[in-house]
């Protein structure tokens, strides 16, 4: 049983239908890409599994279904979702989003370290923890967001397009920052990218989306060296 | 018009017929008092036609109508009693003054958000009260001004004593009076949505952004909006001096403009009707809950007791709410969803009435 | 002199009582984009269940800690059963809603006890105290302590502790705050809970000043209007500010100023109003529009 499964997912907006039966896994500490190009529905598919768009078929998460939840509850089982634009709350101090990010656990100590892995990383994000969260760079606001849904301890980050906006050199660190948080803390992640080569670097498996449907699955060592496959599906 | 538009008119025509001319003739057969209850009725309406210019058609929420009422209220009063001048002719002059303060008032209120609009509106109305009290001198003070009700010229009451047997009083005609300015005023105010500035206020109310994009003067509509309401608001207020017969700062708290709220919203916003089902409620209601509720015998005496005690507030409270959360298209917005869905059900509606595309014989 | 800081002390006493409503419009305002037309009649039905409390026999001090209890839980029912069917109406619809609120609350508290004015008792005592030279009444200086230390702790609540945290940030980040686990339609109640027990203390307050009856907080919503529109309608700080000012203002008018006297001070209120929405929409302490994520 992988830790994430969905099963023939369709959904949408309203009349509009975005996905036409998806289907997809993530194992226990795995790392998986959703490529494809723009609209081909990798954002509604990390909506529809924590709940932000209406959906037909599956989800299940640990064994259970994730049908009719309400997004708080499925993000308290332990899945984090950094979407689209970060969802950084700018009213707030650098450290108040932290915050959020831990304010569920009840491990203190364990908190506590976390904290100190967290400032590892991102020594930015401790130089202006008292600063408001508006003040970050681009850059800054995704290590914050990535920081942020780390510090909730999840068992799987779905993280919507993080190299969007950022100099190459940031991608790098950040993608770096990923591969570790995989490793050492076993932290599964559904990765949606529109970078595919930084992406299948990093995955295991990778699952192509073409116009709500997967049009193409498999090892991403395999993807990557299929030329075929990567001049029409992934642009390079 | 010829004999082929009157069979075309459409069953709505026929029932503003059937309407107007039970208001005419409704007073021959009612006592006089019930005559000045429904002419204050109608004055009602006209000024919650007023406030829904404002805010069912152009969307601006004014929580200061009763203020509108009390200018034209005091202008009448002020003319005719230190002017003596005729109060029939004050009306449209009340009218037009409150008019013009109103567009006046519609050019800073531009410039703010809808809500601190309402807010603003609101102060107005809670301060109202006071601001009419202090020029004593002009306005009477605390014991205000006393309206002389003019009696009937001469033949109209010999139509009326013809067709009734009894002489016709001061109520009665002061209910032709208003009954008159709401047919009048009715009319104008179904033109005018009609016609183009209609459609460019309800464009300005759907969307300013898209509305200026397209071209309507936003700000000349909105502040015409204004200016209307304010116009039917003075003539209402004057009207209502002359149908109680006294004008005083009590005569228009902020209860007033919530009840002309709650008959703009409850009768249904933006729609022509609307005003006059709302007023009929709005005025009633408090009247009917203290008589007429407690006196039937079918009602249990727990809950006529609690009906009669509570008062009208607690009533307009809960109906407004209730309204709000369930029909906020009021009465006549349900009325026309009851009417159509009873024409779709007695015509037996077919796909194509009910939206759907029929299957297209030309695709493969 | 004297009487200058006599009147000024009582502007701030005043003041205090402003600020408090305000800051519970304001609660509401940052929770929703709405005004909560309701909130002076909702204090105002709060301040008679304290008298009921207090006429039976309960001590002030323990009455007081109670009716914000019950205030708080009134809030949070009110925001489920009123509210929530229409949280996604339009602004006007919720204005309205809550402008029937206030016809209903009042008509309620009219029907259960009456339009007599009834006094209302205040711990502190009317006698004056020397200090530094001026005599300013216990009752004024014990106003502002009671208001002062409510909204020192609504500051240490929101900004301190967790739940603050979280209230804050449902307020202005409701789909992000999901994102993070948050119960944004339970935040959205306790703000009102919040907001309403914060207003019952400027109802309790003004009680023994104004003589409880139920049209007794119509001109102090206005004030409070005013207050929230000059600090900022976002800014709880500035709803402490706005309200000082507002209350030192009026009351220095009232003294001062011959043509404004006693009735026409809610005129002057008004004025703040108009005059701060066509200057400084923003208020002392707001900003531009906030976009909500």
């Amino acid at each position: 049983m992988a830790l994430l499964e969905l099963e023939e997912v369709r959904a949408g907006y309203g009349p509009t239908s975005v996905l036409h039966g998806i289907s997809l896994e993530v194992p226990e500490g795995g790392v998986v890409s959703l490529l494809g190009a723009n609209g081909a529905g990798k954002t509604t598919t990390l909506r529809a599994i924590t709940g932000g768009v209406r959906w037909t078929g599956d989800i299940r998460f640990r064994g259970h279904s994730l049908r009719r939840m309400a997004t708080e509850e499925i993000v308290r089982r332990g899945i984090a979702h950094v979407p689209e634009g970060r969802g950084i709350c700018t009213e707030l101090t650098v450290d108040e989003n932290l915050r959020l990010g831990s304010h569920l656990r009840r491990d203190g100590p364990e908190v506590k370290k976390d904290y100190d892995r967290v400032f590892e990383y991102f020594p930015v994000l401790k130089q202006r923890r008292r600063l408001s969260a508006s003040t970050l760079s681009g850059g800054e606001q995704q290590m914050l967001a990535l920081a942020r849904a780390f510090l909730m301890r999840p068992k799987l980050m779905l993280l919507d397009e993080p190299s969007l906006g950022l100099a190459p050199i940031i991608v790098r660190s950040i993608f770096e920052i990923i591969r570790s948080i995989n490793e050492t803390s076993q932290v599964a992640v559904l990765l949606v990218e529109q970078n595919a080569r930084i992406a299948l670097d990093l995955s295991m498996t990778a699952y192509v989306l073409e116009v709500g449907r997967v049009a193409v699955h498999g090892a991403a060592a395999e993807l990557r060296g299929d030329d075929s496959v990567r001049r029409s599906y992934l642009g390079y | 018009m010829n004999l082929q538009r009157i069979r075309m008119a459409p069953p709505r025509y026929w029932l503003v017929g059937v309407v107007v001319l039970f208001l005419i003739g409704f007073p021959t057969v009612i006592s006089s008092f019930l005559a000045s209850e429904w002419a204050q009725a109608l004055i009602l309406a006209i000024a919650i036609m007023g406030l829904n210019i404002l805010v069912g058609y152009s969307g601006q929420l004014s929580l200061g109508h009763g203020a509108f009422m009390a200018l034209g209220a005091y202008i009448s009063a002020i003319l005719a009693h230190h002017y003596k001048v005729d109060y029939l002719l004050t009306i449209p002059i009340a009218g037009l003054a409150t008019g013009l303060v109103g567009f006046l008032f519609g050019i800073p209120a531009l410039r703010l958000s809808p809500l601190y609009l309402a807010l603003a509106t609101f102060a107005l109305a809670v301060v109202t009260p006071s601001l009419i009290k202090r020029p004593a001198g002009l306005t009477g003070g605390v014991q205000g001004i006393g309206v002389v009700q003019p009696d009937p010229p001469g033949a109209v009451s010999n139509i009326f004593s013809t067709i009734t047997g009894t002489a016709m009083t001061s109520d009665q005609w002061i209910y032709y009076v208003s009954l008159f300015c709401a047919l009048v005023l009715f009319w104008v105010a179904w033109n005018i949505v009609r016609h183009r500035p209609g459609r460019a206020m309800r464009a300005i109310r759907d969307g300013e952004v898209a509305a200026a994009a397209s071209g309507v003067n936003v700000r000349g509509f909105k502040t015409l909006a204004f200016g209307l309401s304010a116009f039917y608001g003075g003539v209402a207020g004057s009207l209502y001096g002359l149908s109680t017969g006294f004008v005083s700062p009590d005569t228009f708290p902020v209860s007033l403009s919530i009840q002309l709220l709650v008959g703009a919203v409850v009768g249904g916003l933006a729609s022509i009707p609307g005003p006059l089902a709302g007023a009929i409620f709005a005025y009633f209601l408090p009247i009917e809950s203290s008589q007429w509720v407690p006196n039937q015998s079918w009602i249990p005496a727990q809950i006529a007791a609690t009906v009669k005690n509570a008062g009208p507030a607690v009533s307009y409270g809960v109906i407004l709410i209730v309204i709000m959360i369930f029909a906020p298209n009021g009465l006549v917005g349900l009325a026309r969803s009851g009417y159509s869905l009873l024409n779709r059900r007695l015509r037996g509606a077919t796909d194509r009435e009910t939206g759907q595309m029929p299957p297209d014989p030309q695709t493969v | 002199m004297q009487e200058f800081l006599q009147q000024l002390v009582g502007g701030l006493a005043i003041g205090g009582i402003f600020a408090s409503l305000a800051l519970a419009l304001v609660l509401i305002y940052n929770a929703m984009g709405l005004v909560n037309f309701a909130q002076g009649e909702m204090a105002m039905l709060a301040t008679f269940v304290a008298y009921a409390l207090v006429s039976q026999g309960m001590s002030y001090w323990i009455a007081f800690p109670v009716t914000l209890v019950l205030a708080f839980a009134g809030g949070i029912g009110v925001q489920r059963l009123v509210i929530k069917p229409v949280e996604r109406a339009p602004i006007l619809t919720l204005v309205i809603i809550t402008l029937g609120l206030a016809t209903l609350v009042n008509g309620l508290a009219g029907f259960i006890w009456g339009y007599v004015p009834r006094s209302f008792p205040s711990p502190f005592s009317s006698d004056s105290v020397d200090l530094v030279g001026v005599f300013v009444s216990y009752r004024d200086l014990g106003v502002i302590a009671v208001s002062g230390i409510v909204l020192l702790a609504v500051y240490l609540l929101l900004q301190r502790t967790t739940v603050g945290l979280t209230l804050r940030a449902a307020a202005h980040h409701p789909e992000a705050s999901r994102l993070l686990g948050v119960h944004v339609s339970w935040m959205l109640a306790l703000g009102w809970g919040l907001a309403s027990a914060v207003g019952a203390v400027s109802g309790i307050m003004v009680a023994p000043i104004l003589l409880l009856e139920p049209n007794m907080m119509q001109s102090i919503i206005i004030y409070a209007f005013a207050a929230a529109v000059l600090g900022g309608i976002e800014s709880p700080p500035g709803a402490v500010v706005g309200g000082l000012i507002v209350g030192v203002t009026i009351n220095l008018a009232g003294a001062y100023l011959p043509f404004v006297g006693g009735d026409l001070q809610l005129a002057v209120g008004l004025a703040i109003i108009i005059g701060v929405l066509i200057l400084k929409p923003n208020g002392l302490f707001g900003r531009a529009a906030v976009r909500r994520v």
